[in-house]
This record gives C-alpha cells, structure tokens and sequence, in this order.
C-alpha cells in the first residue's frame, strides 16, 4: 500500500513542477546557461569536457535537490496542506521520499542540458564516463535534499527560499564548483574541505581524472546521515 | 453502543500555558457531538489531538478502536480541518483521488464522494481556483471517501451557502444513520444543535458542560418575557421569580425564573400589557452564561 501512496505523491509533486513550472527556471535553465556561457568564454580549444560537466553537473544537481524539496515542504505547511497529509494517514518517510524522488528527474534534465553543451563545445565525450558521473552526481544528491527538507520544514516559504538560496550559492562558489579554487584567496579555498558540495564535485571529478574517492564517500555518507536526522527532527517538530 | 472516541483525561499545554485540563470526551457510532465554547478554549487543540496531529498526555485516547498517532487509525477517520489550501496545481479528481489511495480505496470510492458532496463534473478543475464554498466541500469528499467510522468537522459549514449547507448536514444524517461517530465544532450553534445528539462545552482547557441541547437550556433561568406595559420596571423587578428587567426600544424585557408566574402577576397589575411573547434562552445564551464571556462565541 505504501507503494500506491508513494506513486500517488510523486505524481502529485511532479504535476506541481510541470503545472507550475516557473520555479524551473532557476533550478533547470540557469545552470545550463552558466554552463554554455563559462563554456565559450573560457573553455577554449579542448572546450569544456568531463571534467567541468562534474563541477557544474554537481552545481546543476545542488540548485534542483537544495532548492525544490524545501521549498515544496515550506509551500504544503504554509498551505495547511501537510496538515491534511498527516491526518490523512501519509506515513513521514514515503511523503519526504516523494519530494527527494520528484527532484530527480530535473536533476537528469539539467544534467543532460549540461552534457549536451559540453558535447557541443568540447567534441565527443567519453560515455562511460560521463554515465559515471551523472550517476555519481544523482547518488550524491540525497544528503543534499535532506537539508532542503529541513529547511522546508522549520521555515516559513519566503524565509525557506532566502534560507536555501543562502545556502546554495556560497556554497557552489566556497566549494570550486563555478571557478577554480585557485582563482580564490587561500584561506576561502582552505574552507572547501569542509563543504558537502566540494566533495560531491571530486567524487564526480574521480570518475574522471581518477583518484581516492573513499573520503568523499565517507564525507557525503556522513553528511546524509547528519541531514537524515535533522529533516526527521525538524519535519517531527514542525508547526502544522 | 461501541465508542468510536474516547478521550480520558487529556491534558495538553504549549509551553507554561495549559491548553487542556483534564478533559473526558466520548463520541458512539451513530452519535452527533458538538464542541462548542469561545475562541481560545481548547477546542482545536483538542480535535488536534484526536486527529493524531499533535500528541498531549492522556489517560486514554483512543479512535476507532486505535491509537490516533497511528496512520492505520488515521486512514479510517474523515476529517475536515479549518484554513485548508489545496495546492495549485492539483485538480478536485486528483486530490479526492489522492485520498482515496492513502486509504487504501478503489478510485470508484473518490468519484462517489466527489458526487455525494455535488462537486461532479468539476473533477478536472483545479482545486485551488474552486470557490471557498467548494473547497470546504472539496474536503469533506476527501474526509468521506473511506467510509469513515468517525467524523472530525471543524468549521465544516464555513463559507458555505444556504444550499450547499442543507446538502451537507444532509450528508452527516446519512452518515450518522450509517453508523459513523461524528465530532463537529462550529461557530453557529443553532445550526448544529438542530443535528447534535449532544453538546460539550469546553472553557479554559476543561468541560463546564456536557448535555442534550434542550438540557443545557433548561440551565439557564429559562424564560424570557417582552413586553409592552405602564407598569414601572422598579416594580416588575421587585415581582417574585424576576431575576432582571429593563426597557428596551420601548418594550419591558424581563428575564424570569417562572414565566408563568410573571405573566399572569403582570396582566393583574396592568390588563392593557400588550404585545406580551415569551421566549426560551437560546444554547447560545446558555453558552455566554456558561463560559462567561458577553463577546461572540466559538
């Protein structure tokens, strides 16, 4: 029965993101622009290939699970609609899992609006690899729409999408994800270490250039389980 | 009679402020109770516990046979809550549909509540541009879609007309006639006495009353005489069984504990007493008098 339920509510949360598509905008359209733009400026002969489709894959991905997920909670508590969920009997997990799932496909969408661009600035691409980092970049996502579902949970939907949008664009640049970290001074790159982005960008870069990915994986582990229990405690004590 | 709710010593509070003292409250299949008493009482917070919404300390409380705090209980209740915005997105077949899956119903269950609650026809319009009227049945097609064993209507006549109201206490008789319990606040209080098996009335957290409505009438000094008359109010006041009188608009209205009594004492005094009608206390007086406070109810 759970199964019914969860198809029902990603249907529902997907119906809203084509219904009412203009929250896309930001979330799809503006990575991809990002993307061809830093492409022809400086992608140069070899264009912008594998490697920058990990880091601004990885910026395309954060700014649909950060974004989407929160604000969608925050709209539903603010509406009284999660209200009538809960009451309905909508078990927690499958109501959250269905707004982390209906992110997913405009993630892939903006990934593949990236990847295309690559494509055509850079030349052929490597398939594999590029399906290694899509998968990497889609797997990596989770901790990041856990936070967002706290954020949706704790706060009202204007403070949700400021508090999202704080959250997102300090990060994307603090972590290397749209310049270089040597383009920032030395003690803001020294910060990336510590930021969830900068490692879903090198395990995604790994599958690239190669390289240890234990750590990454340990680190967004870590994280998805700190992100876990603060959208349970938040979702738990949020006023419906 | 088997009790769809039974609630036993509920309290809830919010911080220093106690929101519930100690409450009791049963509803059996087929019954009718109305909640009633003035903003603030603890009316909400206590249909909020009994929803499973927010969880205080209690005794007991148990609906439908379950836990409240249960999805499996909460599946088997039809409820209608207050400042409910459906998303924009959705449309009414998709919505009461929606319902009708988290509660396990086939999707036939969703279009007989859409048509019992005379919302047909208007399956693929979007919820949220319904009027507030059809919203609030909208609702109530989502809360009966899974033959529930208890009704929990808060506000449920809320921005409905004349027609659509008759439409929905029409529904809540079959219901009732069908066995379902039904736990109904509201602010017009007439209108759900007409329906109500019984009434509760809750003031700070507790419940001051409990009764059929014709009982909880009888509580008040229980009549009401108005009049035109020469006699002097200083002298009416001064009759056995008066308990106030004044002048209103020209008419003597005087508040009696035997208006008999009065009425005959009043024609020996003054033959020519004209315009003379009796009136009973109205629940809704009864509720000002109960929870003191002279402002509107509810």
């Amino acid at each position: 029965m759970n199964t019914r339920i969860f198809r029902t509510e990603v249907r529902d949360e997907l119906l809203g993101i084509v219904r009412e598509p203009t929250a896309l905008f930001f979330s799809v359209l503006v990575p991809v622009a990002f993307f061809a733009l830093f492409a022809t400026m400086f992608g140069g002969d070899g264009g912008f290939g594998a490697e920058s489709l990990a880091t601004y894959g990885a910026f395309g991905v954060l700014s649909v699970v950060l974004i989407n997920p929160g604000i969608s909670l925050a709209d539903a508590r603010e509406r009284g609609w999660l209200r009538v969920k809960r009451a309905d009997g909508t078990p927690l997990g499958v109501m959250l899992s269905a707004k982390v799932t209906a992110a997913l496909p405009y993630a892939i969408v903006t990934l593949a609006g990236i990847t295309l661009v690559a494509r055509l600035t850079a030349g052929p691409l490597d398939v594999p690899q590029v399906l290694r980092v899509i998968g990497v970049l889609i797997l990596g996502a989770l901790p990041f729409s856990l936070f967002s579902l706290a954020v949706g949970a704790r706060f009202s939907l204007n403070a949700a999408i400021s508090v999202l949008n704080a959250l997102l664009i300090p990060s994307v640049i603090l972590s290397g994800l749209w310049f270089p970290l040597e383009m920032l001074p030395t003690w803001l790159g020294d910060i990336a270490v510590y930021l969830p982005p900068y490692h879903l960008a090198q395990l995604a870069l790994a599958q690239v250039e190669g390289g240890a990915v234990w750590g990454h994986v340990a680190y967004l582990v870590g994280t998805t389980i700190v992100g876990a229990i603060a959208a349970a405690l938040a979702y738990r004590s949020a006023e419906v | 009679m088997e009790h769809v709710l039974e609630v036993r010593g509920l309290v809830h509070r919010y911080g220093d402020h106690t929101a519930l003292a100690g409450v009791d409250l049963t509803v059996e299949s087929g019954e009718c109770v109305a909640l009633l008493g003035p903003n603030g009482a603890g009316k909400t917070t206590l249909v909020r516990n009994v929803i499973g919404l927010i969880e205080g300390k209690a005794d007991l409380i148990e609906v439908a046979g379950g836990n409240p705090r249960s999805a499996e209980t909460r599946r088997r209740l039809g409820v209608v809550q207050q400042a409910v915005g459906f998303p924009r997105s959705l449309t009414v077949g998709e919505i009461v549909g929606g319902a009708a899956t988290r509660r396990g119903c086939p999707p036939e269950a969703a279009s007989q509540a859409i048509a019992e609650m005379g919302l047909a026809g208007l399956e693929k319009r979007r919820a949220a541009k319904l009027s507030g009227g059809q919203q609030q049945r909208l609702q109530l097609a989502m809360g009966l879609v899974a033959d529930p064993v208890l009704l929990v209507l808060d506000e449920p006549t809320e921005g409905l007309d004349v027609e659509a109201r008759r439409r929905f206490w029409n529904t809540i008789r079959r219901r009732l006639d069908d066995g379902a319990g039904v736990l109904i606040t509201t602010h017009l209080v007439e209108e759900a006495a007409a329906v109500a098996d019984r009434v509760v009335v809750v003031d700070r957290g507790r419940v001051v009353a409990e009764g059929t409505p014709d009982e909880l009438r009888r509580t008040l000094p229980d009549r009401r005489i108005s009049v035109q008359t020469q006699v002097p109010v200083s002298v009416i006041r001064a009759l056995d069984f008066v308990e106030s009188a004044e002048l209103r608009d020209g008419r003597t209205v005087i508040a009696t504990t035997d208006s008999e009594q009065v009425v005959r004492t009043l024609l020996d005094l003054d033959p020519e007493a004209t315009d003379l009608t009796v009136a009973t206390a109205s629940l809704e007086e009864v509720l000002v008098a109960m929870t003191h406070h002279e402002e509107v109810l509810i």
